[in-house]
């Protein structure tokens, strides 16, 4: 066992896509952590300076000001903690959710597995960002209806997904004799079945990450997230698109942010699964 | 070289539309409105964001033209009052035909007042409390008598806004005594400028020059006018600039219209305008009710950096809700200043149970979203919390027009309908115009007295003090917000004449303008 995850560990300190995506997630949560010691405005979250509105980013702001004069670079490191609570939150509910649905569904099969996995296809009818535009403008807007939002319409992705691993895991010998054993349904899901899928949730959830990041900002953009002031970066964007194209910084700043995040959580999911799926592997781990 | 074709196919391509474009704007003007058109019923919309439909598809009894407004004779070549100012004659122009070819007369202006009375809907809220439904009269085909409750001092300035329509072929189209409400907001019955081409509420409306119309065309007007729903700032600012559209609202952001500047192919018109900046404030309920968390709000906004940074010095401040540049402003009056120490004396007298105050902004007008998150930020200093929403303007206007569903604060702004001092101070806090036009659901009978006799009295001195001595109140009472009144700033293509500014329809009278 201690050679097995020795082995993992080399791997993905070889992997260098991998590395560099943790080493950007990691730099988002301590960002979000230490946002009041590393901004360089702290109170700018919620103070604003008119008269110095629209700064190009020089020495003192290095991503500029916005439209109310509060520094951009601030302003993103704390929408750092918004993103983060907003993502961490509703991928938990989504796992919560979708995985027992998932596990009960391919364990047993028959009508319980037909009647779960018909609701959640008639989510997936629904492109995820429409369905949650629906709910989140239905509900009002805050972060609180934006989880929400994300959780309900984002489970079914890993109902499906653990529905088929176990389905495929259900067959194989060694489930085939702990039931001939005589262990308990609830003892073989737990015990046997989910360690075997662990590795699919576990990087299927590190992209989801990203996606969920990607659908808040959406949302943030519509004005259907944290209502003003909350320096949520996808209102930034929202905000910033009047002052276009002059003020580059203001839209360029949390665009960033926002890319840099999601292809962390990319890179990772990526490294992720070719340590810990040894069925899928990228191209160019089949070279070494 | 295997680039090449696709070049030539995107050389192609760029030439098409160019072609394209051009012949286009051969005679027709495209403007882009920053709000929707969700109604063309001109006796069911009554305001700025959709006064265009208004204008260009319909005549009123007289029309205001040129800033300042200057009232002219329209569908009415003249009128007569009673010496008790109570019988008002209009003498109606002879041979102007509707778009379907029938003559306007006299009974249709009867129709008309009678469908506004009826439907209590925008602009009745101007007749209603002088006009009784039946009172109106026809004397002859082309005469028509309005007989009023009371003498009323704003009366003859609001006539432009007896808007006529056909009345054979609104009649036609009536379903259940609805006074053919579900027809007209999607067809046009009217003598107007324009006929009705193309209408679709997400889009916008194309009208067609109406040959026929009794006021004739100049040699180079437009064809046709298009009014396009364009929400995004950017887009209507790059519209203008790459010369898909041809003109767009006066009031946009001073940064873009200072990018509006610099381009060669566009033309920044300005004008002395009355447009007051407010923030409406539900006054009845608590804890708005109370006078001492109004003051605190009114000292816990940054006027200065609203005025002079956000919208950089291009309005200027006014204390009160009547605009500065009008008459029956008490000129003593230095209004609110921002300080935070005077918010929090006047915090800690309110007695009312505190809760977090919202404020509904309008999607579309970035300017009352920065102006909430400003009140917003230093309300917070002194321990008021503050909510703030968007929503369209047809949503924020629906909501403000019921007392129990009104935004506690909307930040908007009190436009010119007629130039009076009563088209502000008097209809945003006068209990005659509850719910329509007062949104404040202020109710002092002090005020109101004075703007009773105000609206009674003929006498230009005795109604100057009247407002006066109302306005003096409203400002003590912190009624409002009030923050700045305007400039109009009109961003046109280059190459457009004619446009013809006045504060009442801001210049969207589409009639006089052609391409030079």
């Amino acid at each position: 066992m201690k050679t097995g995850w020795r082995q993992a560990l080399s791997k993905f300190v070889r992997d260098r896509a991998a590395l560099i995506g943790s080493v950007i997630i990691l730099g988002l949560i301590l960002c979000a952590i230490f946002a009041p010691y590393l901004a360089p405005f702290p109170d700018d979250v919620y103070e604003f300076h008119t008269s110095n509105r629209l700064r190009a980013p020089d020495g003192v702001h290095y991503f500029g000001t916005d439209r109310m004069g509060s520094d951009v670079l601030s302003r993103i490191l704390f929408g750092a903690r918004i993103t983060i609570m907003i993502a961490v939150i509703a991928i938990s509910i989504t796992v919560a959710i979708g995985v027992p649905i998932g596990l009960i569904a391919g364990y047993y099969g028959k009508w319980p597995s037909d009647a779960l996995m018909r609701v959640s296809d008639i989510f997936l009818a629904i492109p995820q960002v429409v369905l949650a535009i629906a709910i989140a403008q239905t509900l009002g807007p805050s972060i609180e209806n934006v989880i929400l939002a994300l959780s309900a319409t984002y489970w079914p992705f890993w109902a499906r997904l653990v529905y088929a691993e176990t389905r495929s895991v259900k067959n194989e010998i060694f489930i085939e004799s702990a039931i001939a054993l005589g262990a308990p349904p609830w003892r073989v899901m737990l015990l046997h079945v989910l360690p075997n899928i662990a590795s699919a949730i576990i990087v299927r959830t590190s992209i989801g990450m990203g996606n969920t990041i990607l659908t808040a900002a959406i949302l943030g953009f519509l004005g259907l997230g944290a209502p003003p002031p909350a320096p949520e970066w996808g209102r930034m964007i929202a905000e910033s698109r009047e002052f276009l194209p002059e003020a580059w910084w203001y839209a360029t700043a949390p665009g960033l942010a926002i890319f840099l995040v999601v292809m962390g959580f990319n890179l990772l999911g990526d490294g992720l699964r070719d340590i810990l799926d040894p069925r899928i592997r990228r191209a160019a781990s089949r070279e070494e | 070289m295997t680039k090449h074709p696709f070049r030539l196919i995107a050389l192609a391509a760029v030439a098409a539309l160019g072609l394209s474009g051009a012949a286009l704007a051969q005679g027709k003007y495209v403007h882009a409105n920053n709000s929707g058109y969700d109604n063309l019923d001109p006796h069911a919309v009554f305001d700025v964001g959709r006064a265009a439909s208004r204008i260009n598809f319909y005549d009123g009894l007289y029309r205001w033209v040129d800033n300042p407004p200057k009232m002219i004779p329209w569908l009415a070549e003249s009128h007569t009052v009673t010496e008790d100012g109570l019988s008002w004659t209009f003498k109606l122009r002879q041979g102007v035909k509707f778009h379907d070819g029938t003559e306007m007369t006299a009974d249709d202006v009867v129709y008309s007042m009678e469908r506004m009375l009826a439907m209590k809907k925008g602009p009745a809220t101007l007749f209603m409390a002088i006009i009784d439904p039946g009172t109106t009269k026809a004397k002859d085909r082309h005469t028509v008598v309005f007989n009023l409750k009371e003498p009323s001092a704003v009366f003859h300035s609001t006539v432009p806004e007896i808007l006529i329509v056909n009345s054979k072929l609104v009649k036609q189209n009536e379903k259940d005594g609805d006074w053919g409400q579900a027809w007209l907001s999607k067809n046009v019955a009217s003598t107007g400028s324009y006929t009705l081409r193309r209408y679709d509420p997400a889009v916008g409306f194309v009208g067609a020059r109406f040959k026929d119309h009794f006021a004739g065309w100049g040699a180079k007007s437009f064809d046709e006018i298009e009014f396009r729903t364009v929400l995004e700032t950017n887009t209507r600012v790059l519209g203008l600039l790459k010369g898909d559209i041809h003109g767009t609202d006066g009031y946009l952001p001073q940064d873009q219209i200072a990018r509006l500047r610099q381009a060669s192919n566009v033309q920044i018109i300005e004008q002395e305008s009355m447009r007051v900046f407010y923030f409406a404030v539900h006054n009845s309920r608590p804890p708005l009710n109370d006078v001492h968390l109004r003051r605190a709000l009114s000292y816990a906004f940054d006027y200065d950096g609203f005025n002079n940074d956000l919208l950089k010095g291009a309005v200027s401040r006014n204390a009160g809700p009547v605009p500065n540049n009008l008459w029956g402003v008490p000129k003593d009056v230095k209004g609110y200043t921002y300080d935070l120490e005077k918010a929090k004396a006047e915090l800690a007298k309110v007695k009312e149970p505190m809760r977090p105050i919202v404020i509904g902004t309008l999607a579309g007008f970035s300017e009352t979203e920065q102006a909430a998150t400003l009140l917003q930020n230093a309300a917070r200093k002194i321990g008021i919390e503050i909510k703030v929403e968007s929503a369209p303007w047809p949503v924020v206007q629906s909501r403000m027009q019921k007392e129990d569903q009104m935004y506690d604060m909307v930040p908007l702004w009190k436009s010119t309908y007629y130039v009076d001092p009563n088209n502000w101070i008097g209809e945003m806090y006068g209990m005659r115009y509850l719910p329509l036009r007062n949104n404040s659901y202020y109710r002092n009978p002090e005020v109101d007295k004075r703007l009773e006799q105000a609206l009674k009295v003929t006498d230009q001195s005795t109604r100057d003090r009247l407002y006066q001595e109302a306005g003096r109140i409203v400002v003590d009472d912190a009624a409002g917000i009030f923050v700045y009144n305007t400039k109009w700033f009109g961003p046109y293509a280059a190459n457009i004449g004619g446009i013809r500014f006045c504060p009442i329809g801001n210049a969207q009278d589409m009639r006089w303008a052609y391409f030079k």
